[in-house]
């Protein structure tokens, strides 16, 4: 097996072990650190240049409580929320359906629409600014929630096809068959028998996306204009000066809107590393 | 799921439901600097309570992400209202069809009597596309307690005593001047003001407009100046790795002791600093040559395909009063364009103000004058330059060929 368990090494490939691991896992978190540094200083600290040192006043309460005061950074969050949990739904149901249909039925150009839902991956979506912004103008949802949820539920829904057809696919076939020979209808088999089954891909998906669309940008920006509708990544950009930025507002508001993601990982952790690796360890 | 996803959805329909009321102003803006957010929350307040019937929703942005999204909602949905600067950034988009004619407002307010330092700066063939609220100087903001500890006594006017005072400071281990090129903009003020001082206010002028090619013998007098500087030692090292603001602990730590900037900077002196910071202007190269300044204006303007444009106009009207412009720009530390509105006391503002009132000409700055591609080729060559001055003759053919591309060949 690979990696090697660290205690069938050598005593002082142990030691290095003991030693390297505390150090580069400083290295690697410094740039999270210095985040949380900064969050707490005052903004003439940083006008010193003092960005590692102590600070000359604790000043994390204070930089939070302008965070709150000085930007509507509640509305920003509930809007991330009112955003994200529908595109999420959305694009969990409709590839759910699609996946199956790819999956399930053996039917003439099943493979160049999957090949379709994969190549639509590899679209830099900036190319797609213009077309989407008119489409949305037609539609009569610019700036409005649905504008972000359409588009988000659509340029995801490829990749969760993708993913969910995969993992259907692998499913004994089987199942389906016997079910079909009991006369079971085939709307009853995909709720009844794929769905309960492939719940713990839905979950490794459902984090995932979340973390897509919680810290996407650029379609906020480029399909909302209110204040009042935007989510926390477009919010957070107001703390930003033209000239001058209060990096520790900055640094405070990029810890709040970091958070729910964070937590969500955490809370879901399991699914999301056997939703990465899905398939890997098969020969 | 579904449920939730039900309501969420009735949500988000009632809450995007509340747009398009009569009398709704729609204002988008990219003054997310804490100072100007203030200001304009201010201007915003005091104008509603001019016109109670009236409701403003001001969106703001930061500059970056205002740039990507002004080329979106100018086309599409455009507010009533946008901050955006004179001079040739508005030309681009007034080239473009996409801002309004607000020449009435300037006729009925009597705005070019009132502002006679903008006027062109607001112009496009003849006709004017927006107001502008504020503008500023650029000079050197220096401590004078590092000044008196290398032993100088007065503040270089010629270019000899600005050479003698980087000398002094260097001899006194402390570097003359701090500067962050990462932006690359920093870098345009020197080219600025080095030109309009060797070579005057019209060479600048045409050069801005690709009249000129940037491989004329007369460019390179500037960049020979500039070499001076750059072999004597007055610029701090690495400035490319430093953001302008990065670079200003260097000032606040007291181991460099100039910044050629803006007023914006003002606010990020810590206290005891800012007692030590004072201000003076470009010194003079050449003395035959006349004064000329840049001066950056802010302004707003309206969309074309804005809704409500008449109560666009009367913001517009309102914004250019005396009283309202001695207020807005005295929260942002700049200047107020109309003549009757009175400058801040504050020895920056009225240092910048003294200044521009004995200059032959203004000029918006070098990102804001030519052409936005050409600026960031030049700028780019300008921070090469900084650390290699050497290579100066091939980083001007390539900002040449950039002029060429864009103007046409000379």
């Amino acid at each position: 097996m690979f990696p090697r368990p660290i205690q069938e090494r050598s005593r002082s490939r142990q030691l290095m072990y003991k030693v390297a691991l505390p150090i580069s896992l400083i290295i690697w978190l410094l740039p999270m650190i210095a985040i949380v540094a900064t969050a707490g200083r005052s903004l003439s600290d940083l006008n010193r240049g003092n960005y590692w040192g102590m600070p000359s006043e604790w000043a994390f309460i204070e930089n939070f409580a302008k965070v709150f005061g000085s930007s509507s950074i509640g509305t920003y969050l509930l809007n991330s929320v009112i955003i994200t949990l529908p595109s999420i739904a959305g694009a969990l149901f409709l590839s759910t359906l699609a996946g199956a249909g790819l999956a399930l039925y053996k039917f003439r150009g099943r493979f160049l629409i999957l090949a379709l839902f994969i190549a639509g991956n590899f679209v830099p979506f900036q190319i797609l600014m213009i077309p989407v912004r008119q489409l949305t103008l037609d539609l009569g949802v610019y700036d409005t929630y649905w504008g972000v949820i359409l588009f988000q539920i659509a340029f995801q829904t490829g990749f969760c096809t993708f993913f969910m057809r995969n993992f259907i696919a692998e499913l004994p076939f089987e199942l389906v068959e016997a079910a079909r020979a009991e006369g079971v209808g085939e709307w009853q088999i995909l709720v009844h028998i794929i769905v309960p089954l492939v719940r713990p891909a839905l979950a490794a998906l459902a984090v995932l996306q979340f973390t897509f669309i919680w810290n996407d940008f650029f379609w906020p920006l480029i399909l909302i204009q209110s204040d009042e509708l935007r989510p926390i990544t477009l919010g957070l950009t107001v703390l930003k000066g033209q000239y001058i930025s209060s990096f520790n507002l900055l640094a405070a508001g990029s810890l709040i809107a970091a958070l729910p993601p964070v937590m969500m990982f955490f809370a879901m952790q399991k699914h999301f590393i056997a939703g990465l690796t899905l398939g890997a360890s098969k020969g | 799921m579904r449920y939730l996803k039900t309501t969420v959805c009735a949500v988000a329909l009632m809450l995007c439901s509340t747009s398009a009321f009569a009398r709704d102003l729609v204002m988008n803006a990219n003054t997310s600097d804490p100072a100007q957010k203030l200001a304009m929350e201010e201007l915003i307040a005091d104008f509603e309570a001019a016109y109670p019937e009236i409701d403003v929703k001001f969106n703001l942005y930061d500059h970056e992400a205002f740039k990507v999204a002004m080329r979106n909602f100018l086309v599409s949905d455009a507010p009533d209202l946008i901050t955006w600067n004179a001079g040739n950034r508005m030309k681009v988009f007034v080239d473009l069809g996409l801002l309004e004619d607000v020449s009435d407002v300037w006729q009925a307010e009597g705005l070019h009597e009132a502002m006679p330092a903008v006027v062109s700066a607001s112009s496009v063939e003849g006709k004017q596309y927006g107001v502008p609220y504020a503008y500023y100087a650029w000079g050197f903001y220096y401590r004078k307690d590092l000044f008196e500890q290398a032993g100088i006594t007065s503040t270089p006017t010629t270019w000899e005593e600005f050479l003698e005072v980087g000398a002094k400071l260097n001899a006194a281990g402390i570097t003359p001047i701090t500067i962050g090129t990462k932006d690359l903009w920093p870098t345009a003020g020197w080219f600025d003001f080095l030109n309009m001082r060797i070579n005057g206010g019209e060479f600048h002028a045409q050069l801005m407009d690709g009249k000129v090619a940037y491989t004329d013998e007369r460019v390179k007098r500037v960049f020979e100046k500039w070499a001076e500087l750059v072999s004597a030692d007055f610029f701090v090292e690495n400035h490319p790795g430093y953001s302008f603001q990065e670079a200003l602990p260097f000032m606040n730590q007291g181991k460099s002791a100039m910044y050629l900037l803006a007023p914006f900077i003002v606010s990020m002196f810590p206290d005891d600093v800012r007692e030590q910071v004072e201000w003076f202007p470009f010194p003079v190269i050449d003395p035959a040559v006349g004064i000329y300044e840049d001066a950056p204006t802010d302004s707003f303007h309206i969309p074309k395909n804005a809704t409500n444009k008449e109560d666009a106009r009367l913001f517009l009207a309102f914004a250019a009063q005396a009283d309202v412009q001695t207020k807005t720009a005295a929260t942002l530390d700049m200047l107020p364009p109309n003549i009757n509105a009175s400058v801040k006391d504050d020895r920056f503002a009225q240092g910048g103000f003294a200044q521009l009132g004995q200059a032959n000409g203004i000029m918006q700055f070098y990102d804001r004058d030519t052409d936005p591609a050409l600026a960031k080729v030049g700028m780019e060559g300008f921070q090469e330059f900084m650390q290699n001055p050497d290579r100066i003759d091939a980083i001007l053919q390539r900002i040449e060929a950039e002029r060429e591309r864009i103007y046409g060949a000379l």
